[in-house]
């Protein structure tokens, strides 16, 4: 199958190692990955700030991008959800193409899509998973702990990927799905509020004996690592495309 | 003040939208068979104690032994409607329009319930039963007297089992365990302004 | 470019401490929600029902008005309107000056918080007496609840001794929660036999009955309602409900919500008031019927204020609640506040949330929190000027793929300068708890470019 690569703007440009262990992990599961070269920015800071006309620009800009592709996948889970869940909410932004409901999360597309959780991958350490929020609560991706039936339920696609992997063993924090606190703008306009959030999960997935702690959101993990590396102690973030592409197939 | 209210309606009435009654989903619960015991649990779970059930030619000498230790002096009283489920001394039957401040040294007080339910250990006790309504709240310990039959397994089904005339008499009171607080961090205190305990003596009325 | 609510989080709660303490406290409320949750199966169901009940409500709510308010008349309740919060204050005072009252106790009502009843009425010499031990605790203190469901939960229990010592003659160094309460329990209970009228908010009123509902846990409301001759009940327009099938469903999920309890200790129905006793209801609009106007907006009018939304934020539990500035604190709040207050601050407050969505997981009548928090980001005016003209500039880099690449490549050049902090750095606001990302290297873009052009 063919796949167009949604590379996030701050991806592009402050993590280009997720996207390349992105694309590893997808031409591993059999795609072959197109990579359209202007891409820019989906407009979720926008949206997040209210700004709704530059978003919606950004929005038409992004759907025309991607017309053309069976699907589409993104490391990054908030921006999938601002495709999928908000260009909805924009006047002026039509999907006539549906390129919104072919556009999914990482992990989300391999597990549901193409219902593959074996990579090959090997991490041989104790990982928490941060359970980025708009993955959660608007793409599906885990059932969220206010849900009356989370107990039970049946892990998502983000932890049948990580259980598969050789060696990786999984904590728990004692708050499986608190946010981080970077919440886009969030994070420069109550830096202080952001910081005490942040702040708070390191240490939860530190008492728990996380040495690393995964996510499906670059931003997330950003302001997590700038924390800790502040702090000078705590796990450190990964992304979950690069735990995937860790070690080369069997 | 009509001004106010006419104002008010207009605006309300340009903002209601008047969409369709949305068909109103079912039911949430199914309508099962509530048994004294699992009224019992819910009840200890939130502080109050459940006896019974106690045949009713047993009660008044049992009905002693139920109430705690604290409760065993000081004045007691009873609402009419509950007065002969118990023993005829010690016991001072209220009339149906007492001034209420007179109650405020009442130590123990019984009514009757009406309806418990075994979801959350709640009684329903109706105006008509509790004419005094303040010495609900202003005995330090409160003793409720249920037909051990009269249950229902949720509030739902507790509202629809409900005679039609529940709201006649001024009020209904659903009682769920004592007086409770826990505004200093957390901690959960009994007693906080109304009844320190909560007695609930299922009566066997048949048989 | 930090708005108010940044600087007022530090000022309640002063330190990692207070923060840690605080927090704790109040997830604690969240993990006994979710237990009771996890302990009734058809919690789901209820939810969508209620979310319709209410919905329905908001949908026909001047019928419902209209029969409640005859209902409640014919049942004997003197039925009073008030336009705004002058309006609920001027008929409280009225009513209590023609009956010579002086002394008042109160239970807790949101809605007289946010009408600003109770210095009303003691600005003109009627003592007002808060019941609810925590309301009591902050009325004390001289200070506003900062939670709707624990008014005094930012306080500690050695705050709490110390202020009872001093009003209430408890013993020096008592802090034990238990006995704290008793000694409140006796210094209210003579209060309630002199007090001359009661005052409550409602929880609940029921159109087909003309009913009244009042949910408490420590028994004060009803005790502030079966002892004085007068009770004043304060109901904002949007909380009815249409009968008594609608309200057991309601009240299954308000006490699990708020706290986990199965239902509150009491749950008072009152239809007209007792034989010698008046009961008057006063209906407070205070920008309900304009915010009832807004389809974008109107379903936050569905609260019925439990605080599960509050529980579980991650923003209000390590701001605490008085940072709002607000009579209702925490997601709700911020979304009532453009509406209901509408100055400056409470434009600001949608904006006071990482959009994690809890909110709106948590809610019992499905409000979507977050999304109403995105919704009045959209037509905030309150955006600080700085960050407008950074979204406006933005935008159009954004728009321009070149351009784009272009500011890249000046970050990458600049990196080290804006890793430091030094005034005026354009990354300040990151830099003040984090550190920038280490030096990236070249773009994905590049590697992509190279990475084709290899063999």
């Amino acid at each position: 199958m063919e796949v167009g690569l949604f590379v996030p703007c701050y991806v592009d440009q402050l993590a280009p190692a997720v996207a390349l262990a992105a694309t590893t992990v997808l031409e591993r599961a059999g795609c072959r990955v197109v990579y359209e070269r202007d891409q820019t920015c989906c407009g979720q800071p926008f949206l997040n700030l209210g700004r709704v006309r530059e978003a919606a620009r950004l929005a038409r800009a992004h759907l025309a991008r991607f017309a053309r592709f069976e699907a589409v996948v993104c490391p990054s889970a908030s921006c999938v959800a601002t495709v999928r869940r908000h260009y909805g909410e924009l006047e002026g932004v039509d999907d006539a193409g549906g390129v919104r409901e072919r556009t999914f999360e990482l992990g989300e597309f391999l597990v549901r899509r193409l219902a593959r959780v074996e990579f090959g991958a090997r991490f041989p350490h104790r990982v928490a998973l941060l359970a980025s929020c708009h993955g959660l609560r608007e793409l599906g991706l885990g059932t969220p702990s206010e849900h009356a039936g989370a107990t039970a339920a049946e892990p998502g696609p983000t932890e049948r990927l990580l259980r598969a992997v050789e060696g990786l063993e999984l904590v728990t924090p004692s708050r499986p799905d608190e946010c981080c606190g970077f919440g886009g703008a969030f994070a420069v306009v109550f830096p202080e509020l952001s910081g005490r959030m942040g702040r708070d999960r390191l240490r939860d997935y530190e008492g728990a004996g996380a040495a690393y702690v995964v996510a499906t959101d670059v931003s997330c993990l950003m302001h997590l690592d700038g924390l800790r590396r502040r702090l000078g102690q705590g796990p450190r973030p990964i992304h979950l495309a690069e735990i995937l592409a860790s070690a080369a197939p069997s | 003040m009509s001004g106010a209210r006419e104002r008010i309606l207009a605006r309300v009435r340009h903002g209601a939208s008047r969409r369709a009654v949305p068909p109103n989903p079912p039911a949430s619960s199914p309508t099962v068979a509530a048994s004294f015991a699992d009224f019992a649990d819910a009840l200890a779970a939130v502080g109050g104690t459940a006896h019974g059930p106690l045949p009713l030619s047993t009660l008044p000498g049992l009905v002693e032994g139920a109430l705690p230790v604290a409760a065993r002096s000081g004045r007691r009283v009873v609402e009419a409607t509950a007065a002969a489920w118990l023993p005829t001394g010690g016991w001072e039957v209220l009339d149906s329009n007492v001034d209420p401040c007179s109650l405020a040294d009442v130590r123990v007080a019984a009514v009757r319930g009406t309806l418990g339910v075994a979801e959350n250990g709640a009684v329903a006790v109706l105006g008509r039963d509790a004419p005094n309504r303040a010495v609900l709240f202003l005995a330090e310990h409160l003793v409720l007297l249920l037909e051990a039959g009269s249950l229902a397994t949720d509030l739902e089904a507790a509202f629809r089992s409900l005679p039609p005339d529940a709201l006649h008499a001024h009020h209904l009171t659903w009682i769920s365990g004592p007086s409770k607080t826990a505004d200093i961090e957390q901690v959960l205190v009994m007693g906080a302004h109304g009844p320190r305990t909560l007695q609930v003596i299922g009566v066997e009325t048949e048989g | 470019m930090t708005l108010p609510l940044d600087q007022r989080a530090r000022l309640g709660l002063p330190d990692a401490e207070a923060v840690a303490r605080h927090d704790a406290a109040v997830f604690d409320l969240r993990r006994r929600r979710d237990e009771a949750v996890a302990g009734l199966p058809e919690f789901e169901a209820l939810r969508a029902r209620a979310t319709a009940i209410k919905r329905h409500v908001l949908d026909h709510l001047d019928r419902l008005l209209e029969t409640f308010e005859s209902q409640a008349r014919a049942a004997g309740v003197v039925v009073h309107w008030a336009e705004d919060a002058a309006g609920l204050n001027g008929v409280v005072e009225g009513l209590l000056r023609e009956r010579g009252v002086r002394c008042v106790v109160k239970s807790k009502s949101m809605l007289t918080e946010e009408c600003g009843l109770n210095a009303h009425l003691e600005a003109r010499g009627v003592e007002v007496v808060d019941t609810d031990l925590g309301e009591r605790i902050v009325q004390l203190r001289r200070e506003p609840p900062s939670h709707i469901v624990v008014p005094a939960v930012h306080r500690r229990r050695e705050e709490i001794g110390r202020l009872f010592h001093r009003h209430l003659g408890s013993p020096a160094g008592e802090s034990d929660p238990a006995r704290l309460t008793e000694h409140a329990r006796r210094s209210l209970r003579p209060r309630f036999l002199a007090a001359q009228a009661g005052i409550t908010g409602v929880n609940f009123g029921v159109a087909e009955t003309g009913t009244l509902v009042i949910c408490t846990n420590e028994g004060n409301a009803d005790l502030g309602t079966s002892l004085p001759p007068l009770h004043v009940a304060c109901m904002g327009i949007e909380k009815l409900v249409p009968g008594l099938d609608d309200l057991a469903v309601l009240l299954r999920l308000l006490a699990r919500s708020a706290t986990g309890q199965p239902i509150t200790a009491y749950t008072t129905l009152l239809t007209g008031p007792r034989s010698g006793g008046e009961l008057h209801l006063v209906l407070v609009d205070n920008g309900r019927s304009a915010l009832l106007g807004s389809p974008r907006h109107r379903e936050a009018l569905a609260c019925i204020r439990c605080g599960a939304c509050l529980n579980t934020c991650p923003v209000y539990r390590r701001a605490g609640g008085h940072a709002y500035g607000t009579s209702v604190p925490g997601p709700i709040g911020a979304v009532l506040a453009p509406a209901l207050v509408g100055d400056a601050s409470a434009r600001a407050l949608p904006f006071a949330s990482s959009l994690c969505g809890s909110c709106s997981a948590v809610c019992p009548v499905g409000i979507d929190l977050h999304g109403q928090l995105l919704a009045w980001r959209r037509e905030s005016p309150a955006l600080p000027r700085r960050l407008r003209w950074t979204a406006l500039a933005a935008g159009a880099l954004m728009a321009r793929p070149r351009l784009y690449r272009l500011a890249g490549r000046l970050a990458r050049w600049t990196w080290p300068l804006l890793s430091r902090r030094w005034p005026g750095n354009p990354a300040a606001a990151w830099l003040r708890d984090r550190e920038l990302p280490p030096h990236p290297g070249a773009s994905f873009r590049a590697r992509w470019t190279r990475r084709g052009s290899a063999p």
